[in-house]
């Protein structure tokens, strides 16, 4: 029976490189590593010419040749992260990081405290509305008590033991029930991805499913 | 050796063997392992289903990379879908710099799809009308920041080369005024920059599809509202499918859909290997205590 398979040369390739990449399922081997070295390679590669034709010409290059000459600023600032590799003038790489520290800082500590522990606060606090609906109400209660258990258990200053001890405990179970979750949806994740695989040497390689 | 031992020492390769096996079994035998429609997942497609027709757009980030496609690009066809279904345009763009490619093949097989069903050519989408891609951008925060102020400052053309400024879709969205939600399709820790800068300062709404090793990173968020909807993996993919499916948006299931039967057998075999394992475990531990 002739099966029928793919004709693009394209398709080909990615199938035999996707089965020499499972190869290593049963041992290294050098189609594994011809594959390997292939992906480094091309996916350096691609990111190196993205980066030029997409951020370093538009950006710099080309404002550059136009004659906005501001744009030598940002050029110095980048090339002074290469001083690194010159000991005598390695301290200017301070500058650039220093900007980058100072610009990072100053954008990120509001909104870092808005976003991620004043709006968290609010979702964890139990509110009489919260109990309009009886089993959001129970949610709420277990998040608060899930919050405050686990944020015991990561207090050092005292010994554990006691209420203290109890409440710590209880952390563990949250935080082992935490870790369990993201376990299952990793697994999750890479069996996605092997699904996917299957389905494209199935389908547009080997035509057998849809 | 006991049988305990030897359920604890089986070949890896095994393992694989029997997961490929049941991966590639439900393409053929026809099973079908209901899936239940998770909260978050639901509450992302009734946002969308939310908006009005021909107002307000809702902005798509592809920032997923080849790797990731079969969780994050079935998301991306199922929201065009439910998108363009609904009269709602849409603007694309990208953080991720191997996301382009996948984007425009997104954009293009949906459109494609929606075009042949089209009954008259009035029914057809048109770029730039109807949806518009704007490439890819580096430097995000500072983009996402400038893009509440004006868009084409940002992106002064698309991806394909055109000024914003030609395209009617773009000069009625000049920034995040006009954009009802942007939902971020990644494969990285791409949506909480979203959530921290343009949605603190410009109150712009967020949600997301994200591989499902991201996902229960960003469930606090789904639970304070931060985040308006969220599908989790492969399985958020296949619901959001489904839900597309059942309301008449679309003609077929997707990819994810048919791979959730193959998701659904592995993980009975993996429950089936780790309840081995501890039994084996277990008995074997037992044992050892006897002899001690």
């Amino acid at each position: 029976m002739v099966l029928p398979m793919s004709s693009d040369p394209w398709i080909w390739i990615g199938a035999i490189l996707t089965l020499m990449i499972f190869s290593f399922l049963y041992r290294d081997n050098p189609f594994y590593k011809f594959g390997e070295h292939l992906f480094v390679g091309v996916a350096n590669g691609y990111y190196i010419v993205y980066y030029w034709h997409n951020a370093l010409k538009p950006n710099l290059f080309e404002p550059l040749s136009a004659g906005q000459f501001v744009y030598i600023v940002p050029l110095l600032l980048g090339l002074m992260y290469f001083t690194r590799f010159i000991p005598r003038i390695s301290w200017l790489v301070r500058i650039p990081i220093g900007f980058t520290i100072g610009w990072g800082a100053g954008l990120s500590i509001p909104a870092l405290f808005q976003a991620d522990v004043l709006r968290q606060l609010e979702g964890t606090v139990v509110t009489p509305t919260t109990f309009s609906d009886l089993a959001s109400g129970i949610w709420a209660v277990i998040i608060l008590v899930g919050v405050v258990c686990t944020l015991v258990y990561f207090f050092f200053s005292r010994e554990q033991k006691g209420l203290l001890g109890s409440a710590s405990r209880l952390g563990i179970i949250f935080i082992m029930i935490g870790f369990g979750a993201s376990f299952g949806y990793t697994v999750m994740a890479r069996v996605s991805l092997l699904i996917g695989r299957i389905q494209f040497l199935l389908g547009p390689w080997l035509g057998l499913i849809d | 050796m006991k049988w305990y031992d030897r359920i604890t020492m089986i070949d890896r390769r095994v393992i694989y063997l029997l997961l490929t096996a049941f991966v590639i079994i439900p393409f053929f035998i026809k099973v079908t392992i209901p899936q239940k429609i998770m909260p978050q997942t639901r509450r992302l497609f009734d946002f969308v289903e939310s908006i009005p027709p021909n107002d307000k757009v809702v902005m798509i980030s592809f920032d997923y990379s080849p790797q990731t496609q079969p969780e994050c690009h079935p998301m991306a066809k199922a929201l065009l879908k439910h998108c363009f279904a609904r009269s709602i345009p849409v603007v694309g763009l990208s953080f991720e710099p191997e996301a382009p490619g996948l984007a425009v093949d997104a954009l293009v097989s949906v459109v494609q799809e929606i075009d042949s069903l089209a009954a008259k050519k009035e029914d057809s989408l048109v770029y730039g009308i109807d949806y518009v891609y704007l490439g890819w951008k580096s430097g995000r925060i500072a983009a996402q920041l400038d893009m509440g102020e004006a868009i084409s400052g940002v992106f002064p053309r698309d991806y394909f080369g055109n000024l914003i400024d030609s395209l009617p879709l773009m000069q009625t969205t000049k920034n995040y005024k006009n954009v009802a939600i942007v939902i971020i399709l990644a494969s990285a820790d791409y949506p909480i920059d979203w959530i921290r800068y343009p949605q603190t300062r410009y109150g712009i709404k967020v949600g997301a599809g994200l591989t499902a090793v991201m996902a229960p990173q960003y469930y606090p968020f789904v639970q304070t509202g931060q985040v308006s909807g969220l599908m989790s993996g492969m399985k958020g993919a296949a619901e959001y499918e489904k839900l597309v499916l059942d309301h008449g948006y679309a003609r077929t299931l997707g990819s994810a859909e048919t791979g959730m039967n193959s998701q659904s057998m592995i993980h009975i075999l993996i429950i089936i290997f780790i309840i081995l394992g501890n039994v084996g475990y277990f008995f074997s531990r037992r044992q050892k205590g006897t002899q001690k």
